[in-house]
């Protein structure tokens, strides 16, 4: 039997289906590109749903930062070859404006990026700051700056999340804060996985007698924050149906992998891609990428066999260690694809400070790609390795996104600015 | 005579030898995705992420025995979301070929047994003679009392037919009719094709009992048929589990096809695109609502999204683009419904219904009155589950939505209709 070769041609290649890739795919459809996009189950499924874009000062004392704006203007001074110095501030807030229109148009509404950052409770019940959160958790912010009567419900079997525990850590900061635990009808199980709950929810019949019960334990609350579990597709007509229901607005919290946003934006993207005419292979990695004259060549495969793409350019956007888009050996730190240069700590030594938990953080999280201002990777004598090849997200090297709170906003404005200059090449 | 007992296997080395590097156990990032997307979880105390921590713990006592690998329905949605792309069906599979077969689940053993019993390779032991007779003898009434019928056909070892068309046992074995809607729209297109006396038939529950031998021989008959009589085009029913058992043989045992193997709905889809099945959904005048059901094994596991659009542009023709409701997920992230894997055959009735849980609440969640599937272990499960839960809904083949929407369904063809559409008459459109 004769295995054949599926073949397609395609303006812009997008490697990779984390934030950067989803949002590159996103930017080059409005600039009407056609895109070809692959790439593993991807960090979208380990996201919170807050979308980041400057949260606290790396490398110095980690303030939390109110004015992201201000610290990433800030950065050119004392981290002048972070990426997001070759953004500029008007770029990074179209980049969020675009993407978090794109997504609510989708069935993910979010809330606009605002000129400060909002405060946002983390699934352990600590501060962070963040730029936007999806409309189920906005009710969460509001709540918690109003510091009005809250009732934090958790769930028998549901395990990760704790309401007793957010009211440890915050409850002295928020005096109105109570929790409350109960069984959900009709979930026999002794270990509910927040997908299993969510889902459940999107049927009305189920809606009504969860609601019942949350209303049980439910006192004089003026809102209600719960695990995020508010369904899977269409949260926000779920959560509004549940608050009609339950009679006080409701808000969802984040809770540890394998969480619902995550999940529900992987899925929104699976779905609503194609129907956009984004060519989607899913769950596949590129295996190899090799440049001709006048486009790359990508090879990969499905369960149904080989899949050859022929771009005419290419945004790497394949993450960092746990994605595969850096590698990291004895002595060495190697990108995977192309074997781009990777900038990186000259030994292993230097790859961590002492400190495991410092201030400073570690050298080997700042390693990653360079790139010049059109983000087109460098090789070792800082040359354009291909007038092709983009790159973006948090592959680039000179940040580090965990402890500045900024991997999103790495993602979205780098991959806005890819696209930009993707597009520039193929107009000429 | 001691007792059968179940040799112990080394997961964690079968897992080091079957999968490839970067996607072994050793990967797992231990997130949960795959338990937390895989309706097994819970039953047995185990779930995906259960299997891969115990493997590497060397439990492989436990592993080699829990009676979970006859629930896992290998519909390999875990290994869809897992971000190290881990594949743990494949283990499932070696475990249920360990097991001796007097502890396998009876229903599915038997099943491979009467397979193997007559050259028509039907689980349900229907001998070639039995075949041939029920396919004549339903095609003589059609043609005696559907007139606009009276000279279709169904070609028996056709030699050089285009196709080569498979048959569920289920239909010859207790609801012949529901074989005509099928032959109505291959005489409708034109098509060239034949069922074969020899190796005709679809399931192939010894691949679900995992004997890898049995597996091939099964299949190797079937190939020989298909090759005897130079088919061009191997065409697969409506039945997932009989696509994926042919498809993935031929290359795993290397196998010797000159032909080509396609699913049932590529070609509807291609002949609405053509103009050949003129269907439309002005018989819908009661806005009725439709989703269809993804067979893992059609879709996630061979072809991909593509199928599952085909699917959708056929639903949406049959039915109106404004009646059809996907359910939440679908395509390629879709559930197994928990008929998979021979769990229907296999007994286990409450544990298949726990299962099955998850695909009830997605049914409902869309509100639709009907279900389309390709799949009989689907349809079988959905119709059970929704009798079980108090559904309200009717599950339906795509073919005799076909011939309902073309004026051409026989009153006898309406067995899986709800009421509504049991006695609807539509005008013939050819």
């Amino acid at each position: 039997m004769k295995v054949e070769e599926r073949k397609f041609d395609t303006e812009l290649a997008v490697i990779g289906t984390g934030i950067a890739g989803v949002a590159a795919s996103i930017f080059a459809l409005k600039k009407g590109l056609t895109v070809a996009l692959s790439g593993n189950t991807g960090a979208l499924a380990y996201t919170t749903g807050y979308l980041d874009l400057f949260g606290s000062l790396s490398g110095q004392d980690l303030a939390y930062v109110d004015d992201p704006w201000k610290a990433v203007q800030d950065l050119a001074h004392y981290e002048p070859n972070h990426p997001l110095t070759r953004v500029s501030i008007d770029d990074i807030r179209s980049s969020f404006e675009e993407f978090t229109a794109f997504i609510s148009a989708c069935g993910i509404a979010y809330t606009r990026p605002g000129d400060k950052n909002l405060e946002v409770l983390s699934p352990v019940g600590t501060v962070k700051r963040t730029l936007c959160v999806p409309a189920t958790m906005k009710a969460g912010t509001e709540a918690y700056a109003d510091r009005s009567r809250c009732l934090i419900v958790d769930f028998k079997g549901l395990r990760g999340f704790s309401g007793a525990q957010i009211v440890a850590n915050i409850g002295s900061d928020w005096p109105g804060l109570r929790h409350a635990r109960i069984e959900v009808p009709g979930l026999s199980q002794t270990e509910i996985y927040p997908e299993v709950l969510a889902r459940t929810l999107e049927v009305p019949q189920n809606r009504e007698s969860f609601a019942t019960a949350v209303k049980e334990v439910m006192g004089d609350e003026q809102v209600i924050g719960m695990p995020a579990v508010f369904g899977m597709h269409r949260p926000d007509e779920v959560m509004s149906s549940l608050e009609e229901l339950i009679g006080v607005p409701l808000f969802e919290i984040p809770t540890m992998p394998p969480s619902v946003p995550g999940i529900r934006f992987r899925e929104m993207v699976e779905q609503v891609f194609p129907q956009k005419g984004i060519n989607l292979i899913p769950q596949q990695k590129v295996k190899s990428v090799e440049f001709n004259d006048d486009s790359a060549t990508l090879l990969l495969a499905d369960n149904y066999g080989p899949i050859r793409i022929e771009a005419k350019t290419v945004i790497l956007a394949t993450g960092r260690f746990i994605s595969g888009g850096l590698e990291a050996h004895m002595d060495t730190v190697t990108e995977t694809l192309l074997d781009l240069p990777v900038f990186q700590p000259v030994s292993r030594d230097q790859w961590y400070h002492q400190q495991y938990m410092g201030k400073t953080g570690h050298a080997i999280h700042r390693a990653g790609l360079q790139v010049d201002d059109a983000f087109r990777p460098l090789d070792s004598e800082k040359k354009v390795v291909n007038t092709r090849l983009f790159a973006a997200g948090i592959l680039l090297a000179h940040q580090d996104w965990i402890r500045s709170r900024s991997g999103a906003g790495i993602a979205i404005a780098t991959a806005y600015k890819a696209v930009e200059a993707a597009a520039d090449f193929l107009s000429k | 005579m001691s007792e059968p007992s179940t040799p112990i296997l080394d997961f964690k080395k079968l897992a080091h030898d079957l999968l490839p590097e970067g996607a072994s156990f050793e990967a797992c990032l231990t997130c949960g995705l795959c338990s937390s997307g895989c309706p097994a979880a819970g039953l047995e105390n185990m779930d995906p992420r259960k299997f891969i921590r115990m493997a590497m713990l060397g439990m492989n006592e436990e592993l080699s025995t829990t009676s979970w690998v006859w629930m896992c329905t290998q519909c390999r949605r875990c290994q869809h979301v897992c971000p190290m792309n881990i594949d743990i069906s494949q283990l499932v599979h070696k475990a249920r070929g360990n097991w001796p077969n007097e502890l396998k689940p009876s229903g599915i053993v038997r099943s491979c047994e009467l397979a193997r019993s007559t050259d028509s390779t039907s689980a349900m032991g229907l001998p070639p003679d039995d075949f041939v007779f029920v396919v004549e003898d339903v095609l003589e009434e059609v043609r005696e009392l559907q007139p606009r019928f009276k000279t279709m056909q169904a070609p028996m070892d056709k030699q050089g037919a285009f196709f080569f068309v498979n048959q569920n046992s289920r239909e010859p074995m207790s609801e012949p009719d529901e074989m005509v809607p099928l032959w109505k729209i291959f005489d409708l297109v034109g098509a060239d094709w034949t069922y074969s006396s020899k190796g005709w038939a679809a399931e192939n529950f010894c691949m679900f009992s995992g004997d890898e031998n049995a597996w091939q021989e099964v299949i190797k008959q079937r190939v020989d048929a298909v090759n005897e009589l130079g088919c061009k085009v191997w065409l697969n029913t409506e039945c997932g589990h009989s696509y994926y058992t042919m498809w993935n043989a031929v290359n795993r045992f290397g196998m010797d096809a000159n032909f080509s193997i396609s699913n049932l709905v590529t070609y509807y889809a291609q002949w609405i695109r053509e103009g050949k099945l003129p269907v439309n959904s002005d018989w819908n005048t009661m806005n009725l609502k439709f989703t269809v059901q993804d067979p893992c094994m059609i879709v996630r596991k061979a072809y991909g999204d593509s199928i599952a659009d085909d699917m959708r542009f056929v639903a949406k023709a049959l039915v109106g683009e404004d009646n059809f409701i996907d359910m939440q997920p679908n395509r390629s992230a879709n559930y197994c419904c928990g008929g998979g894997g021979g769990f229907l055959q296999a007994g286990m009735t409450e544990q298949r219904r726990y299962y099955g849980k998850r695909k009830f609440d997605q049914i409902s969640a869309t509100s639709a009155q009907y279900v389309l599937t390709p799949c009989h272990n689907c349809h079988s499960q959905m119709e059970d589950i929704g009798h079980h839960y108090g559904g309200n809904y009717h599950v339906v083949h795509f073919w005799t939505l076909i011939c309902l929407s073309l004026g051409i369904l026989g009153e006898n063809e309406r067995t899986y209709l709800g009421p509504d559409l049991a006695s609807l008459e539509v005008n013939p459109v050819v």
